[in-house]
């Protein structure tokens, strides 16, 4: 804890040290498409799978290394690193990872044919939703016919009325409107966790 | 036998109803296309079979309401019941984002209300096997047993839901809305959006490799960290944005050489 304190003590001075608003190319080297250190290279054909991109279901954790099977039964083993962000509901850190928890996860192919995650959202949902009832800190959410119970996380779920800002206040959603919903599943229930709503106002 | 009697008009009378929707609806057949009959008979057919359905089920209904009393009749609407449950099963099982088309125009999947309702039905149709004597003879009565077995069957029908149920949801979420109190902080989200929307981002996004890796605040900044790699090795970008203000052109941005060995 006090490393990370640290680090953010010493990431914080770095920048508002600086006046620094925009980086140009002089100040971060050549932007020369050779002299980046990992060029992006399109060389996936189409319709066949993305190598860089892995999702599924972690059945188990050893530790920095993710086991994941995928919903086609293919099975990728997956780095974390320092350097991977990893979203559960929040930006979070390697350690929230459960077995269980449904992945997707973008990184890089190793020769080895193990995934260094660059990026891992856990349990993610994208569902396009009606709002059938309000309750204390709960959203009903009817899904093409299923229902979803979606909980607002105080602090965390946040609002998106006509694509204005995010704001924290949920007063102004309405029942029985149409609803876009980004939030973390609770694995193997119809529960999510809301991170942001989107909604007309 | 009141009782029985009166679960004539009672069926007849949500029969009826059923069959209005299908033969008089002007969205009939769009809606037909998408239930589940259209898997049985295919979308061709769907119009003609959903209309002769209608059909069916009008003229059981009129039999049902109509004054002499045949046992023939109920068991008819038994047959319809039983019928209608293998139906949903069927839906269940094959085409489960298949609309029922049963009650009304809305898109509804066959779920546990709809088995709850043609149960009902069912049972509703075998009571009525057992009359004697039609509903005429005690009105009030069947007045009485119509309005609370509609009743039951309005709830498990979720084709209605908007006639009733989200309407008196709405009025008591607009008296006073249970998500109220949550209104103080500045989310995470809006702050992302903003440093989207900031030069300081676009100068270098092209070296960002990860999604959002930490966040904290510092005073009216509130600082967010990625991991980037440039052609000098891996970097970590701080950017600092204003956490009170809309004010995208005042973000600011770093990029610190990763320096530790970086595997967990």
């Amino acid at each position: 804890m006090a490393d990370i304190l640290g680090r953010r003590r010493f990431l914080s001075s770095a920048v508002l040290g600086t006046s620094a608003t925009v980086l140009t190319a002089t100040t971060i080297g050549s932007l020369a498409p050779e002299a980046l250190a990992d060029p992006v290279k399109l060389d996936v054909e189409a319709g066949a799978p993305d190598p860089n991109f892995v999702e599924g279901r972690i059945t188990g954790i050893a530790g920095g290394l993710l086991m994941v099977t995928g919903s086609d039964r293919t099975l990728n083993q997956i780095h974390l690193t320092k350097a991977t962000s990893v979203w559960k509901l929040r930006p979070t850190t390697a350690d929230a990872a459960r077995v269980g928890d449904g992945l997707y996860a973008r990184g890089v192919r190793m020769p080895d044919g193990t995934l260094a995650a660059d990026a891992v959202w856990l349990n993610i949902v994208n569902l396009q939703v009606h709002i059938t009832s309000i309750g204390r800190d709960v959203l009903h959410l009817d899904h093409h016919g299923d229902r979803i119970v979606g909980h607002v996380v105080s602090g965390t779920t946040a609002a998106v009325y006509n694509n204005t800002p995010a704001v924290g206040d949920l007063s102004l959603l309405e029942v029985g409107r149409h609803a876009q919903v980004i939030g973390a599943w609770r694995p193997d229930t119809n529960e999510v966790d809301v991170a942001t709503v989107y909604a007309a106002a | 036998m009141w009782l029985a009697s009166a679960q004539q008009a009672v069926v007849g009378g949500v029969l009826l109803w059923a069959s209005g929707y299908k033969l008089l609806h002007r969205n009939a057949s769009a809606h037909a296309r998408r239930s589940v009959l259209a898997r049985l008979t295919g979308t061709e057919r769907v119009a003609v079979a959903y209309r002769a359905v209608g059909a069916v089920e009008a003229v059981a209904g009129l039999l049902l309401l109509a004054p002499p009393v045949f046992a023939a009749e109920a068991y008819a609407a038994v047959a319809l019941s039983a019928g209608m449950l293998g139906y949903l099963a069927y839906g269940r099982w094959r085409a489960p984002e298949s609309s029922c088309g049963c009650l009304g125009d809305k898109h509804t999947p066959v779920r546990g209300r709809g088995f709850a309702r043609a149960g009902v039905l069912l049972v509703l149709s075998a009571l009525a096997v057992t009359a004697t004597e039609p509903w005429l003879n005690s009105p009030l009565a069947t007045v009485g047993v119509a309005v609370v077995e509609g009743a039951v069957v309005v709830a498990l029908s979720p084709e209605l839901d908007h006639r009733w149920l989200i309407p008196l949801r709405r009025w008591r979420v607009r008296r006073r809305h249970p998500l109220s109190r949550h209104a103080v902080e500045i989310p995470l989200e809006s702050t992302i959006q903003q440093l989207w929307k900031s030069g300081a981002y676009r100068s270098v996004v092209e070296q960002l490799t990860s999604d959002l890796l930490d966040h904290w605040d510092e005073g009216e900044w509130r600082l967010l960290t990625y991991a980037a790699r440039t052609a000098d090795g891996p970097v970590t970008a701080v950017f600092a944005v204003p956490r009170l203000a809309y004010e995208p052109d005042r973000a600011r941005v770093a990029l610190v050489p990763v320096a530790e060995d970086i595997f967990v």
